[in-house]
């Protein structure tokens, strides 16, 4: 015990350690009273960074940087339990920062936190979110599995709205005319080399204008920033009632960090790393690219939106977003900081999060998504084995229909449930809209013969829930 | 003879151009100069030097583009109405700058005038050699059969094969004497040009378009006054240097652009090959590959198949491989769709007993001729180049299709 301490004199004497961080970590912060606990989501982020540095330089260690051997080395991984763990304390450490430094956000946001002097921190701030949005779109196609092929594409196919140079953009993007060979590397070295890179240049920044600026206090209504006196009074704050950050801040900081490791171990332990999909062979056609949880609602927000808006809304919105990252210090870099008295920043916050969690829910039913997979109706949904209905059943199943509509339990919700189809629609209203389609439903024209459009009709005249069964009218329309 | 004025003249002309004009600027920097002759004479000049050199630029201007450029020359060209609309303005501007010439030549003939007191031999020679480029130029233009199309097909190819040190004059061999004199002159004038007051070309004043039209400048330096700020004092009041003298400052501010400059062209060397190497794309050469026999295709039938890339690369793997859904029209009419939905490129499955491709990430939906029947895909899924050969049914690889704007 005493050699160590001797050495660690020896070791501070010649390096001035304590000197030089030593005021750092005791430097004086605000008390923050109520919202104490409100502080801790950026040190929290960063652990969860810390956290995907390390099993992130483990993992590039195993893994091949090949898109043909991608796979197999991910395969190897996943073989092995501490591959597993590493893996899954990977990915929960990606959802962890994304859920962090959202939170952070907000809570920056809301309190006001980047107003004078504190906007470049905030600008600082919002560069290290669009980094680790990055990351998560790359790390996630970097899980060379069907998916992650599939995301490469995808990614391309969106580059390609920029006006002009959209095409030039989709197939550097890919690295090439198609996605193959050449375009693993390329999302590998954004991943490991180019946006870490970034990340750690802005983070040093972020940091030292943490310690620059101080910590901001908590917000108080009737208390605005004016740039002329506010560091003059907040230096007397800290001079009257500030605290040395080490250690009566820095442990409720040590502490929810190591909750959120905690957290990320157990999950990679209990629940695990996502499963490896197919391999990424690009003629296996049977796919459902999905992205992974943390851009569901943007996936859900592509598939909803009006077709006409698609282009604007797929260049437009991330351009919005940075701007208004950018705009928020720049112009309300002064005055009220209270959200009490800022109340469309809790609109703007509420109406986000509404928005984000509804197509977030939208994007896990998939509801326009069809259900290829579905099998044909049974002989207890269809009530008969033989005769139109039968028949019906078995045209409504071939020529797709059941892949967008429900039919007591089966197949997709794309289009309306017509497990009632017979209670609300005559066969001459189901034959004219079978016919002519609808914007999202396609035409059957010339695809059905008399005999099976009547099978069909029949079919679908037989569906009701009300248990009274009708007489079937069976008519031709429009002939 | 041709050999001589074709290929070996014009080689001559730019090596002397460039030697001799190298030579000059940097032992005779102080003869880089059109020598103004404003003071003598002033009337003539303005409207000779005004015509002549707005004229001249134009011209050679689109002379140029149109030799760097000879791929989308020939687009822009190649329309009738276009053409026309260039010749006229190209005889037009010609005019204006044979007129300009002649004021130029007249401005210096008269007997014991300044103006003829201060013209040397060269710019005799200089001025007649431009004189009649400018002549031959609009002589060309309206009476021999002759026009912007073909300088595109006659001197274009010529003058690319002296670049590319492959010279080959057969395209202007056979062309009329008057216009192989316009191309002998042209060199001429370019040979002419680091002997003479031509020289001033390469000192065109192209800073006027952006600075000030007044710059006011300080007679001494203002910040040489400034006192070092008060905080900077504070914060190392021992240690602080003592005030820089002037000469001292003034080395000081040098070393610290030297500094940059050099920083600089380091971060270049390392920067712009590694960006270059980022940016360069695999440019894959189009292949044909076999898909298999006709008769293996039923007619009426949409089947995937799948083929190599274009040239995949050793490691790419499975990744190498493309599928494209390629259906039987008839006995030897094929089509191949891509597997891309024209939505954000997701794979479409084909659905042989509902005649519908659909893709499962946004639900978008095409028809069997693979137009868009619902769902958010603004066009029909694209369709690759496919041929017979031999009894082989052969797809061209093709890129990725990428919908744009």
């Amino acid at each position: 015990m005493r050699i160590l301490k001797q050495l660690w004199h020896w070791l501070d004497d010649i390096t001035g350690i304590s000197k030089s961080l030593g005021p750092i970590l005791t430097h004086p912060v605000p008390r923050a009273r109520k919202t104490r606990w409100l502080y801790v989501f950026g040190s929290a982020t960063l652990a969860a960074f810390l956290v995907q540095v390390v099993t992130g330089i483990a993992l590039s260690s195993a893994y091949v940087t090949s898109s043909g051997q991608a796979y197999h080395s991910l395969q190897f991984i996943n073989s092995t339990t501490i591959g597993r763990i590493v893996r899954g304390i990977h990915y929960f450490g990606a959802s962890a920062m994304i859920i962090l430094i959202g939170l952070h956000t907000i809570r920056v946001y809301l309190m006001g936190s980047y107003k004078y002097p504190r906007q470049m921190n905030w600008l600082t701030g919002a560069g290290l979110l669009m980094f680790t949005l990055l990351m998560a779109f790359t790390g996630q196609l970097l899980r060379w599995d069907q998916i992650g092929f599939w995301t490469a594409v995808v990614a391309a196919e969106q580059a390609g709205r920029v006006p002009l140079i959209g095409n030039w953009l989709g197939h550097f993007i890919l690295a090439g005319n198609t996605a193959g060979g050449a375009t693993l590397s390329r999302f590998f070295s954004a991943h490991v080399f180019f946006i870490p890179a970034l990340i750690f240049t802005f983070l040093s920044v972020h940091l030292y204008l943490v310690l620059f600026n101080g910590i901001s206090e908590p917000p108080k209504a009737g208390r605005p920033v004016d740039p002329r006196t506010y560091r003059r009074w907040y230096h007397s704050l800290l001079e009257s009632e500030g605290i040395p950050f080490w250690p009566y801040a820095a442990w409720r900081d040590l502490f929810f960090g190591t909750i959120v490791v905690l957290a990320i171990f157990t999950l990679a332990v209990v629940a695990g790393p996502p499963e490896l999909g197919k391999p990424p062979d690009p003629t296996i056609v049977s796919a459902s690219p999905r992205p992974d949880w943390y851009f569901m609602w943007y996936f859900a927000l592509l598939s909803l939106i009006p077709k006409w808006t698609e282009n604007w809304v797929i260049l437009l919105g991330p351009l919005f977003f940075g701007l208004f990252l950018i705009l928020v210090p720049i112009l309300g870099g002064r005055g009220e900081r209270s959200p009490l008295r800022r109340p469309w920043s809790i609109l703007i916050i509420a109406s986000v999060i509404v928005i984000i969690a509804h197509y977030w829910a939208e994007g896990i039913r998939a509801p326009w998504s069809p259900r290829l997979e579905s099998p044909p109706l049974p002989a207890s949904v269809v009530g008969v084995t033989s005769g139109p209905v039968a028949d019906g059943a078995r045209v409504f199943y071939e020529k797709g229909c059941e892949y967008c509509h429900t039919v007591s339990g089966y197949g997709g919700i794309r289009g309306p449930n017509l497990s009632d189809a017979g209670d609300r629609l005559t066969p001459a209203q189901m034959a004219t809209r079978i016919f002519s389609g609808a914007e999202n439903m396609p035409s059957y024209r010339g695809e059905l013969t008399e005999e099976q459009l009547s099978s069909l009709l029949a079919f679908l005249s037989s569906r009701h829930l009300l248990q009274v069964p009708k007489p079937p009218v069976l008519k031709t329309p429009g002939k | 003879m041709q050999t001589f004025f074709f290929v070996a003249f014009p080689y001559i002309a730019l090596i002397l151009a460039v030697g001799v004009g190298l030579y000059r600027y940097f032992a005779r920097r102080f003869t880089y100069s059109s020598l103004s002759s404003e003071l003598v004479e002033k009337k003539y000049l303005f409207w000779g030097s005004v015509s002549w050199h707005y004229g001249i630029t134009l011209i050679l201007l689109a002379h140029l583009l149109v030799a760097l450029l000879p791929a989308p020359s020939r687009l822009v060209l190649g329309n009738h109405t276009r053409l026309v609309v260039l010749e006229l303005t190209g005889i037009g501007l010609g005019l204006y700058c044979l007129f300009g010439i002649v004021a130029l030549i007249a401005r210096r003939l008269p007997n014991k005038s300044a103006a003829r007191s201060v013209t040397s031999p060269m710019d005799w020679i200089l001025l007649l050699a431009l004189g009649y480029q400018a002549f031959s130029g609009v002589g060309i233009a309206m009476f021999e059969r002759w026009g912007a199309a073909w300088y595109l097909n006659t001197a274009v190819p010529w003058l690319w094969s002296l670049a590319i040190l492959h010279p080959n004059a057969a395209t202007v061999t056979g062309l009329p004497f008057f216009i192989q004199t316009h191309f002998i002159n042209g060199f001429l004038v370019i040979l002419l040009f680091p002997f003479t007051r031509l020289v001033h070309v390469v000192s065109l004043p192209l800073e006027y378009l952006w600075r000030p039209y007044q710059v006011v400048i300080w007679n001494r330096d203002p910040r040489r006054k400034q006192l070092p700020c008060p905080c900077q004092a504070s914060a190392v009041p021992a240690s602080a240097p003592p005030p820089l003298e002037p000469t001292d400052e003034k080395r000081r501010r040098s070393l610290t652009r030297i500094g940059i400059l050099v920083g600089g062209i380091s971060a270049a060397i390392v920067g712009i090959p590694s960006l270059a190497f980022l940016l360069g794309l695999r440019k894959a050469p189009r292949e044909w590959r076999p898909l298999g026999a006709v008769d293996s295709f039923p007619v009426g039938q949409t089947v995937e198949v799948s083929f190599a890339d274009a040239s995949p690369l050793p490691w790419a793997g499975v990744t190498a491989k493309t599928a494209a859904w390629l259906r039987r029209d008839g006995p030897a009419q094929f089509t191949a769709f891509s597997i891309n939905c024209t939505h954000l490129g997701c794979p479409v499955r084909w659905l042989p007993t509902a005649n519908l491709f659909m893709c499962p990430c946004h639900g978008g939906v095409f028809y069997k001729d693979g137009t868009v029947a619902s769902g958010p895909p603004p066009k029909p899924l694209v369709t690759y180049p496919v041929r017979l050969n031999k009894g082989i049914v052969e797809i061209l690889t093709s890129p990725v299709p990428i919908t744009t704007v």
